[in-house]
């Protein structure tokens, strides 16, 4: 008498999933900014008349109000996203007031007694009451099996989408489900051979893909977007910024290539549908590049009044071109540049990486991929002056050195002269790229030293 | 350690029994273990000095595997098993397919009790029931309904809940696909034909890390030291790197995403693990019982990676065969000479250089405020300073690391101070800090000078003209020396941006733009040096 009801329970439970379509088509449209754009289209059977229909296997972490479910013949009365999860505990406070079944087991022969009990309380320890009794579940230790009957209604193993729709008429028609959910995201990260006998470098492209959405997007038509469209409250958490960094930018582009658009986004379409698992990383190819001749130098930044007891390394320098005729001929989406070069035994090896910005087809890039052992600066202020009360004369000394066997051409930058700075003496030409900057190129033989000084007046 | 050759075929076949659906079904196939193997060890790229933490490796490695493939015609789906566990999936380049690399992934979801259960979820599983006095295992077919925060099923029955019931309960599960025991990265690609290659993977992982340790011997005289070192490297992996060419790369590397951490790999959460309130009448407090069972499952589950480093105690010598430095770019390149295995968890030494008769000179010093006025007597500080350069048995690239200096006393070699050393490029000059000396004191305040009393006026500092200089306060420090031979002394001082000083009785000279005297103090002796400073406002109101 009771087993048949149970299996209706069962079976309607199931039932409501009905929405897991065989001939489904996904499309996913990943945003640069952890945050995807989920389009799913599948058949569904409707009834007619008012009825719920079940998405189980949406993102996890689907914003559930950007949710818009369309299809013919139908309309929604409301949508709702389920996220009471179904536990042992949350199963037995549900069964508060209600009739249980327990299957007491004699330990000593494995026999079965059954009993109807109604759950009384489930503060601290279950309180049971078995026909005008009431009694502790499993106060004695002995082992009771607890069976309910079904499951409550709102109780879902994953958070759920539902969507409560009046169906026109009956059958079977096309559903297109869109929602954004964050947990999805892209960058770019590309691998960087240097060849240094001729400086040239090999680049490969490659699109990153992550999903911790919590959910396997199947044998997916996907697009990426390099770039991210404001979000409204998404976009709050990530406030942090970090300190500002060396700019890889130096000439901004002015090509345009054939990548497609969307407004002023490019866009890179994978070329074959893929499946997108829970918590995997993917990368697809996107460049790949030979024989772009790239530039090798040293960098050394000095912030104003920068004094160092003991020499500082330069920056390890290398650049190249963007453009269609010697570079990379592409737009590169932002994401993280790998440096590697062969050892003597013709292993690639690593030597360094950068974070470059969306950079348009035809800039000139700048990346330092770390500090030179060998070749080094040591600043000095060597004297300050005031010569009149908003008048001050600094006098700089700059010591480099170079261990290596050949000369090298170090980039010396003094960087913070605000107000009105001049520089009255240098023992070399100096170039100013801006108000705030001193340049100069400064080139130091092999296996020595080379000597810099300027003096500088600020006046404010 | 890696699995041998059999258990991967195993695996392999097992994981390839059961998929994803027909439509883009690619050949499951598994790469061989690694034929070769090349790690390269880059140091933590912001600790500048000082030896490496065996609890908290937070340098990387290159590594790049060798494995032969045999891949059929068409498209395949190729898995790379037993890759570091700390592999960065994003820096992973594959190279030696013709046909070219359609996609690369790396799953991070691992073969764990917890991911059974979520991968069976909704689907059907066999329940096994035994009665401990019969023995008698009672099997039943149900399905997976719920794992959050314990297991919900359902059987014929009803629905129940996972070992509620106080009897042996547990489930039996069909086959599984996509969970692989160890981390795994795969890679699509097509084959024009079926053919066996030969293909490279590598990628950085964190969870490595290198520095130089070295060994000072002073002489009796303390004229001179010895220099050894060796180079020591951990890995902290799970995953062992048997017979090896390895190498270490000295220098600092920019690290883009240093902040961020890697894809954490999903090993499982502690399955099964709650029930309804299960209070009796007689409990004090239930939460105890609770966390009883929590610690149990903590201790069945798999350590987290920060615990496990901890254990990480074996250190291996390798034989006492130096290292073979080479340039690469900007970088030294240490190249350990033969094969070695880079265990899991494990540090490893091997020699880096050994030099004698090193030329050094003990310098004290002390860096005195020129406000300063408390008459506490500080210890001085105490340097080895020596050049980096072949006359001086050096001149060569010494990376950072740390320094333990040893001196002799009665033919007995001890400990007398430990330091750290930056990265050193040739002819560059070398100082190790040996902290500080209670035998050398060092006291400054400052002494009334009355306008009245020209007498006791101070020598001007050359270069200064006597019109320019008002009479004030002078500033006198006092260094004492208790040691039974004389030393020298650097005093350092430190001014106010225009301020200078004038007048002082002893050579005045500068370093990195700051004024310093450069004393002798002899045994058993106090020096004392007066100076007097004159700030800027002073001057602009003297000098038109």
């Amino acid at each position: 008498m009771r087993l048949p009801l149970i299996f209706m329970a069962c079976s309607a439970w199931l039932s409501a999933t009905s929405a897991w379509g065989a001939d489904r088509t996904l499309s996913v449209t990943i945003y640069a900014d952890d945050l995807a754009l989920v389009q799913d289209r599948r058949d569904i059977d409707v009834k007619e008349g008012r009825q719920r229909i079940e998405f189980q296997d949406v993102s996890a972490q689907i914003r559930p109000e950007t949710v818009s479910l369309a299809a013919a013949d139908i309309s929604i009365i409301e949508q709702n996203f389920d996220f009471d999860l179904l536990t042992p505990a949350k199963l037995m406070e549900k069964a508060v007031g209600q009739e249980i079944t327990i299957v007491r087991v004699n330990p000593a022969t494995g026999a079965e007694t059954r009993e109807q009990a109604q759950v009384l309380a489930t503060n601290g320890g279950v309180v049971l009451k078995i026909g005008q009794r009431i009694e502790v579940l499993r106060d004695d230790g002995l082992p009771v099996r607890v069976i309910f009957s079904k499951v409550p209604d709102n109780l879902r193993a994953r958070p759920t989408l539902s969507v409560s729709i009046i169906g026109a008429r009956a059958g079977t028609r096309r559903a297109t489900l869109s929602y954004l959910t964050p947990g999805l995201g892209w960058k770019a990260d590309y691998v960087a051979l240097f060849n240094e006998s001729d400086a040239k470098i090999d680049v490969q492209g490659w699109v990153t893909l992550t999903n911790s959405s919590g959910t396997t997007y199947d044998n997916a038509q996907t697009l990426l977007v390099a770039g991210s469209p404001s979000q409204a409250d998404g976009g709050a958490a990530n406030n942090y910024r970090p300190p500002p960094r060396r700019s890889t930018l130096q000439v901004p582009g002015t090509a345009s290539g054939n990548r497609e658009r969307l407004g002023d986004y490019y866009l890179y379409p994978l070329a074959e549908r893929t499946t997108i698992a829970n918590l995997q990383t993917k990368q697809v190819s996107f460049l790949d590049v030979h024989g772009v001749p790239a530039e090798h130098g040293y960098e050394f930044r000095n912030r104003w009044l920068g004094t160092a007891e003991m020499p500082v390394s330069a920056k390890s320098i290398y650049s190249f071109s963007t453009s269609a005729h010697a570079g990379l001929g592409d737009q590169l989406p932002a994401g993280i540049l790998r440096f590697y070069m062969r050892d003597k035994r013709g292993d690639p090896q690593f030597i360094g990486e950068s974070r470059i910005d969306h950079t348009p087809m035809g800039s000139t890039l700048s990346l330092a991929t770390g500090d030179a052992f060998d070749v080094k600066v040591h600043a000095v202020v060597e004297k300050r002056t005031r010569i009149a009360t908003f008048d001050w004369q600094t006098d700089m000394r700059y010591e480099l050195t170079n261990a290596l066997p050949r000369s090298v051409v170090v980039k010396l930058r003094q960087e913070g002269l605000w107000g009105d700075s001049s520089i009255k003496a240098e023992s070399q030409k100096s170039t100013r790229p801006s108000a705030e900057v001193a340049e100069w190129a400064v080139t130091v033989p092999a296996n020595g030293k080379a000597t810099l000084t300027a003096s500088f007046e600020t006046r404010y | 350690m890696r699995a041998t050759p059999r258990v991967c075929a195993m695996l392999g076949l097992a994981v390839g029994a059961a998929s994803r659906p027909a439509s883009v079904l690619a050949a499951e196939i598994l790469a061989e273990p690694p034929s070769d193997l090349i790690v390269t060890v880059y140091r933590a790229p912001y600790r500048n000095g000082g030896s490496i933490d065996l609890d908290d490796l937070q340098g990387f490695a290159l590594i790049s595997e060798t494995r032969i493939v045999h891949l059929p015609a068409g498209r395949s789906r190729l898995r790379f098993e037993g890759v570091a566990d700390g592999i960065e999936p994003a820096s992973a380049i594959i190279t030696g397919f013709a046909g070219g690399v359609i996609e690369k992934n790396r799953d991070a979801r691992l073969l764990s009790p917890a991911a059974l259960v979520a991968a069976t979820l909704g689907k059907p599983v066999e329940l096994l029931r035994t009665i401990r006095k019969t023995g008698k295992t009672e099997r039943q077919t149900g399905t997976l309904l719920s794992d959050a925060d314990g297991v919900v099923f359902q059987t014929p029955q009803g629905i129940e809940a996972l070992r509620c019931s106080g009897l042996p309960e547990t489930f039996s599960f069909e086959p599984v696909s996509g969970l692989s025991a160890r981390p795994t990265l795969s890679v699509e690609v097509r084959s024009p034909r079926a053919e066996t290659k030969q293909v490279t993977l590598s990628y950085l992982a964190r969870g490595f890390d290198w520095a130089a340790d070295y060994t000072a011997t002073l002489s009796d005289d303390g004229k001179s030291f010895d220099l050894g070192a060796w180079v020591t490297l951990a890995n902290s992996n799970g995953v062992g790197f048997p017979s090896a060419h390895t190498q270490v790369v000295a220098g600092t590397v920019n690290r883009a995403n240093g902040e961020e951490e890697v894809e954490p790999i999903d090993i499982g959460g502690p399955m099964l693990a709650q029930c309804w309130p299960r209070g009796s009448t007689s409990d004090v407090s239930e939460i105890r019982m609770f966390k009883l069972a929590d610690d149990e499952f903590k201790a069945n589950a798999p350590m987290p990676m920060a615990m496990r480093v901890a254990s990480l105690q074996e250190v291996v010598v390798a034989g006492a065969k130096n290292v073979q430095q080479e340039q690469l770019g900007d970088l030294k390149l240490y190249r350990v000479p033969e094969r070695t295995t880079l265990a899991s968890r494990q540090s490893k030494q091997v020699r880096l250089m050994d030099r004698t008769g090193i030329p050094v000179n003990t310098v004290y010093g002390a860096d005195v405020d020129v406000e300063e006025d408390d008459a506490v007597s500080t210890p001085a500080h105490r340097l080895l300073r020596t050049k980096n350069s072949a006359a001086n048995h050096l001149g060569l690239p010494l990376p950072s690391g740390g320094v333990a200096v040893f001196g002799a006393v009665g033919g007995q070699r001890l400990l007398e101070h430990e330091s750290d050393l930056r990265d050193t490029a040739a002819d560059e000059e070398v100082e190790i800090n040996m902290g500080e000396s209670p035998d050398v004191q060092v006291t400054a305040n400052k002494e009334k000078v009355s306008i009245d009393r020209a007498p006791d006026l101070l020598p001007l500092v050359p270069g200064v003209s006597l019109r320019s200089v008002k009479i004030g306060a002078a500033n006198r420090v006092a260094i004492s020396n208790a040691r039974a031979s004389g030393i020298e002394f650097d005093l350092r001082l430190q001014l106010e941006a225009g301020a200078r000083v004038v007048r002082a009785d002893h050579a005045l000279g500068a370093k990195n733009g700051r004024p310093i005297f450069r004393l002798h103090v002899p045994a058993n002796e106090t020096v004392t040096v007066r100076y007097q400073i004159q700030r800027t406002a002073e001057r602009i109101l003297r000098t038109p």
